[in-house]
């Protein structure tokens, strides 16, 4: 007997691999719980995406984006904010995925761990969300951004990470969302993508922050150094081709008048190691998670570059990519002194018990970027492009550190599709705005395209936060 | 008016879970508090030396072993020396083999049963004990810490257990009543009909059987009932006999079996003749099954008679244990296991043969259990399963449709719309949709998937009764092997030990294979969760197997 009694701890075992199993299905119940909601087939929540009990999703001063009325899905009253707040808040479709209304819909429906969604109706309200946007800017930007094909303008505060602005267009009226046919399907490209966190594109001169920020950290006379433009310079077997011919410049010079032969020269006596180092160390490869949603991650591989391909590398062509809220960190980044503050988009939400007991996190500081010297030397070059190259009225009275660039997408033979970009931050106490702005489908420069709406969205951002 | 009744639904959701909890402490509580009293059964006393050795089990091995009830240290003691055991007319002791004789009052003893009286002489080797009552022993005795340190307050009456467990499926009841879209009262009249059971099963036990105690029974009941329920708004149109009907009706006869098995295993004599006729019962069922057996759902387990459709393999379970559990009278000094191997292989064969993998773990896991309790050979366990897992890969390759159901497992959410994922998915959704206090009996969404009142039951009552009722109620069906195990130190003989322990582990191994097939934490099996799944065959088998465990508590027997 006494044998059999021992020899039950097998059983025993098997008992402790089942409690352990429950264990595990706990775990992954809280961690996953809300993503199982979420699914067409949950006949728990049907009928309009699932969004007619959906609770309300307002701006930071409170103006209502999307709300649930009589069994309808309301969205803002301002046909300008619901294009401009498209891409964040999402439409009754569910098509934009990395929307709010897709990407927080059983939150958003009144599903809590705790509670479940059938609630008596009665009880059953959707949860409320707030959001760190500010409508009137994201409006600004759009109305400078709806003249160009598409774009994306984005701006947060770069010392507590809320986003203010993010705007992408192409975009429509969730009021009236486009039946997307073959007839209109080029009208209509890429329009469920928000540019601001899904897309990337070619960065031209602004990538010449990432060649600078090598250059300073790894060539120690860096300062005293001085070169000589003459517009174009044979660069392993090809030209390198330059905006105009500008003479003798030291790297101040070279990065306001963003002269192409300075920083081609400069990536390829950096050499490919150091290159991929900077661009590694500022992320460019990497993605960045703002309030759950991943960005595209952003491009810089010369693996198989050859001498002209790298110093093309460092001026922002060749094979590059980046993604306009991967650049605004990086501004914020360069403000901080070299280590930014990662944005975030929810403020508040009514429906997360990780919020509810304070345990969202937000506001969070990311990796290092930057040395604090080397921030601030790129942070000099900046100010010195928008002082000597913009003008420092540009921004209104505002105090800016910025970078204009133009990427070709389509090289040397449609003009017409260039991608203007500027990025920059402003050092005004009470302005802590980064921003980055990309323009596509333009012949024009950076500046005269993106440059005029980071001009108007930056300024109203200025304002609305200091009301 | 509305919002009065609203309240009213949400208040008695939120107390399910909190009285399911209330119930299962209740039930293990009066378990623990209703021990015997911890003392030596009979002893013997060392005429030498005078020390006095408790005896403490129904059946003791002596010998030199370390591993014997009572280990004697003397070289002329052979390692397996003799068995004393008790039985109804006393107590008697039988020589297993040794080499210098087992003598009482002088006399030899053979292979055939000696009585003894007290205050007998039993010569062991060279040692000379004294055969006494328990009583002359005053040291304290160290119990099993399921029984130890407990408070000297009295358990809770067994009647008020039940009154416990009736208002909590009256409770279901009301839910189901007034669930969304209900028109009608029926759920009240299914509850009635089960509370009746309820107590008439009660008044059976402690009237009529005279048993001692009733919480295994009320556990029993609790579980059953909450299957019964959660079948309240699952109707079927044209059905002669609604689902929840048909499984009050089969847990009936699982009670009428509970009781009929209880009184076949009183005597541990009769066991072992009737092994062998139970052997060849079980095997020529399974037989019938093979060839009369209808495939449905993927496997040939299923037999139609007239109609009423019969799940052999579920009986099968119950011959299993008893055929596993009972050793020849030579208590643990045979380790022959040749025959339950043989036995089990067949078993196991057959149901795989018949495409139902799910129960053919079930048996292929508790021998395993059985044949390790038996042998502590682990040679045995480990040759059992390189060849477990030899056949799993001849079947994964030979059945397609296995290999299928691995695809999708741990990948489930690719595979939400097609047979690979789509009942996992759905089963992980309304877990969370359902939250930690339910949506209500009849309010769930997960009925409409098909086997979600068998296969899926588990996600049927998370979605309904809550997350926390569900876990509840899992760990309270595991625990039971802890009560069995605690039980069995007074068992009447190894056989009672050993069907106990392991009809409770195979509780566990079913429900494993349920719960974590539902929830794709391992492939889908499509095996019944014990006592709460919808299925006759398997709420019989059940209540069968249970019968083990309450007979592995001397009490049960005890006039």
């Amino acid at each position: 007997m006494k044998r059999t009694l021992k020899r039950s701890w097998l059983i025993f075992i098997v008992v402790i691999a089942f409690l352990a199993g429950l264990g595990f299905l706990v775990i992954e119940t809280i961690l996953n719980a809300a993503d199982w909601v979420d699914q067409p087939y949950n006949g728990h929540i049907s009928g309009s995406g699932g969004l007619i009990q959906a609770g309300k999703i307002s701006d930071r001063k409170g103006r209502v984006l999307a709300e649930s009325v009589d069994g309808k899905r309301v969205y803002h009253s301002d046909a300008q904010v619901r294009r401009a707040l498209l891409h964040v808040v999402g439409d009754d479709s569910l098509n934009i995925s990395t929307a709010i209304q897709s990407q927080f819909r059983s939150e958003l429906t009144g599903y809590s761990f705790l509670w479940g969604l059938d609630m008596p109706q009665s009880f059953r309200h959707g949860h409320d969300m707030e959001l760190t946007v500010d409508a009137k800017t994201c409006k600004t930007a759009y109305n400078k951004l709806k003249d160009y094909d598409s774009g994306a303008c984005v701006i947060y505060n770069y010392e507590t990470g809320e986003v203010i602005c993010s705007v992408s267009t192409k975009t429509y009226d969730p009021n009236g969302p486009p039946k997307i046919t073959k007839k209109n399907e080029e009208q209509y490209e890429g329009v469920y993508l928000d540019n601001v966190l899904s897309s990337t594109y070619t960065p031209g001169s602004i990538f010449k922050i990432v060649t600078a920020a090598a250059a300073i950290d790894n060539i120690p006379d860096i300062w005293e150094r001085t070169w000589y433009c003459g517009g174009k310079e044979n660069i392993g077997g090809s030209d390198i081709t330059c905006v105009g011919s500008h003479g003798t410049v030291n790297l101040k010079q070279a990065f306001g008048h963003s002269c192409n032969i300075v920083f081609a020269e400069l990536a390829v006596e950096l050499g490919e190691k150091k290159m991929n180092e900077a661009a590694e160390k500022l992320g460019i490869n990497a993605s960045f998670t703002i309030s759950g949603i991943n960005t595209k991650k952003g491009r810089y591989n010369i693996s198989k570059a050859n001498k002209n391909q790298l110093a093309w590398s460092g001026v922002g062509q060749y094979t590059d990519e980046v993604n306009p809220m991967q650049m605004a960190v990086i501004c914020g980044a360069i403000a901080k002194g070299g280590t930014p503050t990662i944005p975030y988009i929810i403020s508040g939400n009514s429906g997360s018990i990780l919020a509810d007991i304070g345990l969202t996190k937000i506001g969070t500081t990311g990796k290092n970027m930057l040395s604090p010297s080397t921030a601030e030397k790129i942070g000099g070059l900046m100010r010195y492009a928008v002082v000597h190259d913009y003008g420092d009225t540009m921004f209104g009275g505002l105090k800016v550190c910025a970078k204009t660039g133009t990427g070709e997408t389509v090289k040397g033979a449609d003009s017409d599709k260039n991608d203007g970009w500027m990025i920059g931050y402003c050092t005004d106490s009470g302005c802590p705005l980064a921003f980055a702005c990309v323009v596509r489908g333009s012949s024009e420069y950076g500046y005269s395209t993106a440059g005029q709406v980071a001009k108007a969205a930056v300024i109203q951002a200025a304002k609305s936060i200091k009301d | 008016m509305t919002l009065i009744m609203d309240i009213a639904v949400v208040a008695l959701r939120m107390l399910l879970p909190v009285y399911t909890l209330v119930i299962v402490y209740q039930i293990f509580a009066a378990m623990r508090r209703r021990r015997r009293p911890e003392r030596p059964l009979v002893l013997l006393q060392d005429l030498e030396t005078g020390e006095k050795t408790p005896v403490l089990f129904w059946e003791n091995s002596i010998g030199r072993s370390r591993g014997s009830d009572i280990a004697i240290d003397d070289p002329a003691v052979s390692r397996n020396h003799c068995v004393l055991l008790r039985r109804k007319e006393g107590w008697f002791i039988t020589d297993t083999g040794s080499k210098t004789g087992t003598y009482v009052n002088g006399k030899r003893v053979g292979s055939r049963r000696a009585m003894l009286n007290i205050d007998d002489t039993i010569t062991l080797g060279n040692r000379e004990y004294a055969f006494r009552r328990g009583e002359e022993f005053h040291e304290e005795l160290q119990s099993s810490w399921f029984f130890s340190k407990v408070s000297n307050k009295p358990a809770i009456q067994p009647y008020k257990i039940l009154i416990l467990v009736s208002l909590f499926h009256i409770f279901m009841a009301v839910e189901a009543c007034f669930c969304d879209g209900a028109k009608d009262f029926d759920p009240a009249v299914l509850c009635g009909c089960l509370v009746g059971v309820e107590w008439l099963f009660y008044f059976v036990s402690r009237v009529i059987l005279r048993r001692a105690a009733f919480e295994l029974e009320a556990l029993g009941l609790f579980f059953t009932g909450i299957g019964v329920m959660l079948l309240a708004r699952q109707n079927v149109k044209n059905a002669v006999l609604q689902p929840a009907y048909v499984q009050l009706i089969a847990a009936v006869a699982g009670m009428i079996a509970f009781c009929i098995l209880i009184k076949f295993i009183e005597n541990p004599d009769r066991i072992g003749k009737w092994r062998l006729i139970i052997m060849i019962a079980a095997v020529l069922l399974l037989g019938i099954n093979l060839v009369f057996g209808r495939v449905t759902n993927g496997s040939a387990n299923w037999v139609h008679i007239g109609p009423v459709t019969v799940q052999p393999s579920e009986f099968v379970k119950i011959a299993f244990i008893f055929v596993g559990a009972s050793t020849l009278d030579r208590l643990q000094t045979k380790q022959n296991l040749l025959e339950f191997i043989i036995f089990s292989a067949i078993c196991v064969g057959a149901l795989a043969f018949m495409g139902d993998f799910g129960t053919a773990l079930i048996f292929f896991g508790t021998f395993l259990l059985i044949s390790f309790t038996r042998s502590g050979d682990f040679k045995t366990v480990i040759l059992a399963l390189t060849g477990a897992g030899l056949g799993g890969f001849i079947v994964l390759n030979m059945k397609p449709y296995v290999l299928r159901r691995f695809q999708g497992w741990r990948h489930v959410w690719q595979y939400t719309q097609d047979s690979r994922g789509y009942q996992q998915a759905r089963v992980l959704t309304y877990i969370a949709s359902g939250g930690l206090f339910g949506v209500g009996i009849g309010n769930g969404v997960l009925k409409y998937v098909a086997a979600s009142e068998s296969d899926l039951v588990f996600g049927l009552m998370s979605e309904e009764m809550g997350f926390i009722s569900a876990l509840t109620v899992a760990i309270a069906i595991a625990a039971l092997f802890i009560y069995a195990r605690s039980v069995t130190t007074r068992s009447r003989s190894t056989f009672y030990s050993i069907s106990a322990c392991c009809a409770a582990g195979l509780f566990v191994i079913q429900m494993s294979l349920n719960v974590f097939g539902a929830t794709d934490i391992l492939p889908l099996t499509g095996v019944t969760f014990p006592f709460i799944s919808a299925g006759g065959s398997s709420i019989i088998s059940c209540w069968g197997l249970l019968a083990f465990i309450k007979a592995a508590d001397e009490r049960t027997y005890s006039k």
